[in-house]
């Protein structure tokens, strides 16, 4: 019997799933080995009995909390798919206001939006600020190699795996040239290697966006940046980008 | 020393470029890398240092090491790489790393891998015409070398000086026009090498020589710390550095589940998990401890063990890290100024050149198909296998050495040999952690695994006969213990008083129930056991208390009895303090040791405790022959 795997997508722009369509022949491949009972970039059927859910963007109202949760039911095993999913994505930033002022400032008069299920929006959450994650795929996008690795992993009973060391690993495998010689800021030293450090292979400086390594050293990256000029400001900006979940991590850690 | 116009130089390499594969240096932006060549154009013998150093053609940074099968039982295939390659343009200092490298991988249990890569090869190297800034390769005295290469070069503008090393290097040049170069021109050669080795000196003040002494004086300096809390412990010093090889080993299975291989990549002891064992202890968990160790792997420990200064002046490590705490010179320098005199050994970077000397036959890494021919729960988590190898001999064991067993696409794991050596069939005891003991763990009567070994060094049974014997076993150490009282008990005559402690967290954990039994109901022996806690609802018939808690419940002679100690790492400290209060000299303290391993013969680098390998100067050590080392009990 083969797995059967459903795709769902929640607070994103569906372009982590779009990574998965677009593996091309090795689609006919994966279809090979698992049974796709719903995913909506690619078929219009849908099933609720599944063993492996992947769930693609953040949590963002009540109504997707309560659909997650019967997801996670539904499922054996839950993957958290994309930066969205895992990190909360890039409109976590907005954590940064109180949500009514943000609504305000997007939706003008709340009171048209008010009782209105589908703009009833929290801060932004993680899916496993939500319920429990068995795998994470990083990224933003993700990588679809990485996905199928994992994947792989998942139905053979192996712990899926992840890299836990720095970007700066793949990019000296690459013989990149590094990205602060040419003075610009890279979250590679703190973030979480895995994408084959892809922007900074094309000479752009590293965002975060597979999150950071379980253990960055900090403190001497702030230092590394003092050094090269780079105020905190200029730090935390770039840093709250894909990880304004961190921020928020440090800031109540520190409160 | 031949003489070759620049223009039939050039076209040369394009005739090499016809027939195989060519890697020469290339700008790549401002920089340079070694990469294959499409034209002579290319060739940049202006360099002054290239991003990573010609290690990656010999321990590529991915290399395929075996195919799998996994349609069949048990199918793996080795595998080969028959490409020719010429690689034009190695600096000397470049070369000394790679005739390091060689020694290294070919010295003692070769590796058939590198071997056939590097054996493919054909070095042409290049005198240096430009210095990198931070290289310091005069200092080293690694500017100059008179061997480890086919060809030396010499780039004289119009015109190309060639040393001429082996006859693989003359039989290239067969058909090209040289000349003898007059005495002028090696006296320009000469300068051009002199010049190179003086820009690269950046004042070291403690010279190879003296490494060994300095860092030994200097293991406990507060510079390590101070140092170590600007690392990022990003692993670039590792991997850029052309005498830095560890390795990590995956499996990995494609899309079709039919078809896997085992991939070896680049690792770095910089990397926080390099030393993580799959229960998730880190042994080298402090930045500090991981800097630390990469300075003293190159100047204390390679030296002792293979005889050369494992750095070769390149500069790499310090152009390349951010923080800029990676340059021996200024490292060596600030530890020189807290240490007044310093000792001398002779040793330097240069080592012999041994590759043509070295034939390699035996595969290293391709496991003995073998099978399982009975498989025993013992706890929730712990399982016995007995195993049979598929070529009908015996394991040829110790007690106390370990094999590596291993699933395709599941990948491999250390597991000490539990039962003693007699027999066909061997056992072993393996918990449940990671991937492989996972998949093991589903495994039946009939199935096939892969094992490699015996490794390491076991219990010296020469030695222990006749002696009076105190086995202490906590947890899972009673595991490799298993294989020497399995032997004690079974030539009880050749052995004194024995006596046995066994502690476990939880009556659930304890192992091999029946076995125990019968230890408890024999005469000839004392044995004793005890758990941390027993939970109500459970069964206990022995004591409550650390295994430290037995020692004074047995009667025995401290001072004329051997103890042999396994368990967790956390145990040791504390049944070695308690075993020499009593007055047991250390020469009597018998200890196996746990670590991380990856290839089983001290080349992957992460079972290192300080210099020495856990993976073949143990598992089994003297306490008293690692007591010093600071890494051995944390």
């Amino acid at each position: 019997m083969k797995t059967k795997v459903a795709f769902f997508d929640f607070g994103g722009c569906e372009g982590c799933q779009l990574q998965i369509a677009n593996l091309e022949e090795d689609v006919l491949r994966l279809i090979d080995i698992v049974k796709i009972v719903s995913f909506r970039e690619i078929m219009k059927e849908h099933s609720d009995d599944y063993d492996i859910a992947v769930i693609e963007g953040s949590i963002m109202r009540p109504m997707d909390e309560e659909r997650l949760k019967k997801i996670r039911k539904n499922a054996k095993i839950l993957i958290a798919l994309g930066a969205c999913a895992c990190l909360g994505g890039v409109q976590r930033m907005i954590n940064q206001w109180p949500v009514e002022e943000s609504k305000e400032i997007v939706y003008g008069n709340s009171e048209k939006i008010k009782d209105n299920p589908y703009f009833d929006n929290f801060h932004t959450k993680a899916v496993d600020e939500v319920v429990k994650v068995d795998a994470y795929v990083p990224g933003c996008p993700i990588d679809r190699n990485e996905f199928v690795r994992i994947l792989i992993a998942i139905i053979q009973g192996k712990k899926p795996p992840l890299p836990d060391y720095p970007l700066c690993v793949e990019c000296k495998k690459k013989e990149n040239i590094c990205l602060f010689e040419e003075g610009k800021l890279c979250l590679g030293p703190i973030t979480r290697a895995g994408c084959n450090a892809i922007c900074p292979s094309y000479g752009s400086e590293c965002e975060g966006c597979r999150g950071f390594i379980s253990h960055p050293e900090e403190r001497a990256y702030k230092e590394v940046l003092e050094n090269y000029s780079i105020s905190v400001e200029e730090l935390l900006h770039k840093k709250s980008i894909f990880n304004y979940r961190y921020i928020e991590k440090k800031r109540d850690k520190n409160e | 020393m031949k003489i070759m116009l620049k223009e039939e130089f050039l076209s040369f390499v394009d005739g090499l470029i016809e027939s195989m594969d060519v890697e020469g240096v290339k700008a790549k932006d401002k920089k340079f890398v070694f990469d294959r060549l499409g034209s002579s154009e290319e060739l940049r013998l202006d360099y002054d240092t290239t991003i990573l150093p010609p290690k990656k053609y010999f321990l590529p940074q991915y290399e395929t090491i075996m195919k799998f099968d996994l349609s069949k039982q048990f199918s793996v295939k080795k595998e080969e790489d028959h490409e020719k390659r010429v690689i034009i343009g190695v600096h000397p200092y470049d070369i000394v790393a790679i005739k390091q490298m060689d020694k290294y991988f070919l010295d003692t249990h070769p590796d058939d891998l590198y071997f056939q890569k590097r054996k493919n090869t054909v070095i042409i190297g290049s005198n240096i015409l430009n210095v990198s800034e931070k290289a310091f390769f005069g200092d080293m005295e690694t500017g100059y070398v008179d061997s480890g290469y086919d060809l030396m070069i010499t780039d004289l503008g119009d015109r190309v000086a060639i040393e001429i090393g082996t006859e693989a290097g003359r039989d290239l040049l067969r058909g090209y026009s040289l000349r003898e170069a007059s005495t002028g021109e090696i006296e320009e050669v000469k300068r051009i090498i002199n010049d190179a080795s003086e820009k690269a000196k950046r004042g070291l003040r403690v010279k190879p020589q003296k490494w060994h002494d300095l860092l030994e004086k200097s293991y406990n300096s507060e510079i390590w710390k101070k140092q170590a809390e600007k690392c990022l412990s990003c692993g670039t010093c590792t991997l850029v550095c052309p005498t830095c090889f560890c390795y990590d080993v995956t499996d990995e299975i494609d899309l079709t589940l039919k078809e896997g291989k085992r991939i070896r990549t680049w690792d770095g002891c910089l990397l926080r998990n390099f030393t993580e064992v799959a229960s998730g202890e880190i042994f080298r968990e402090k930045t500090e401890d991981r800097y630390r160790h990469r300075f003293n792997r190159k100047g204390r420990y390679l030296p002792t063990l293979l005889g050369f200064v494992a750095c070769v002046g390149c500069g790499r490590c310090s152009s390349q890290c951010i923080p800029d705490i990676a340059d021996p010179v200024n490292l060596m320098n600030m530890l020189a100024e807290e240490v007044s005199h310093l000792e001398e050994k002779s040793v330097s970077p240069h080592t012999e050149t041994i590759i043509q000397s070295t034939e390699v036959e035996k595969p290293l890494y391709v496991p003995m198909p073998a099978t399982i021919k009975n498989v025993k729960k013992l706890t929730k988590t712990e399982k016995l296998f007995e195993i049979e190898l598929d070529n009908g001999r015996s394991l040829g064991h110790m007690p106390g050495q370990f094999v590596e067993i291993s699933i395709p696409g599941y990948g491999e794991a250390p597991i000490s040999v539990s039962s003693s050596p007699d027999g066909k069939r061997f056992q072993l005891i393996v918990r449940k952690m990671g991937d492989l003991t996972s998949k093991l763990h589903t495994m039946k009567e009939g199935d096939k695994v892969g094992i490699r070994g015996p490794f390491g060094n076991g219990f010296d049974l020469e030695a222990l006969r006749g002696k009076n014997l105190i086995f202490i076993a906590g947890g899972l150490g009673l595991a490799p213990m298993r294989s020497l009282i399995s032997y004690v008990l079974k030539n009880r005559m050749d052995f004194g008083e024995v006596t046995i402690l066994y502690g476990c967290k939880e009556p659930c954990e304890v192992l091999l129930k029946e076995e125990i039994e019968e230890w408890e109901k024999r005469e000839d022996i004392q044995f004793l056991k005890s758990v941390d806690r027993c939970p109500e609802n459970e069964k206990w018939s022995g004591e409550i208390g650390v295994i430290t808690s037995l020692i004074p419940k047995v009667k025995f002679d401290p001072k004329n009895t051997t103890a042999i100690i396994v368990g967790p790492p956390v145990m040791y400290k504390f049944v070695i303090d308690d075993l020499k209060n009593l007055g047991m000299p250390e020469e009597n303290i018998i200890v196996s040791l746990e670590r991380r391993m990856k290839c089983g013969v001290g080349k992957c680098g992460h079972c290192q405790i300080n210099g020495i390998y856990v993976c073949k100067d143990g598992p089994v050590f003297n306490y008293k022959d690692i007591k010093d080392l600071p890494e051995a009990f944390t």
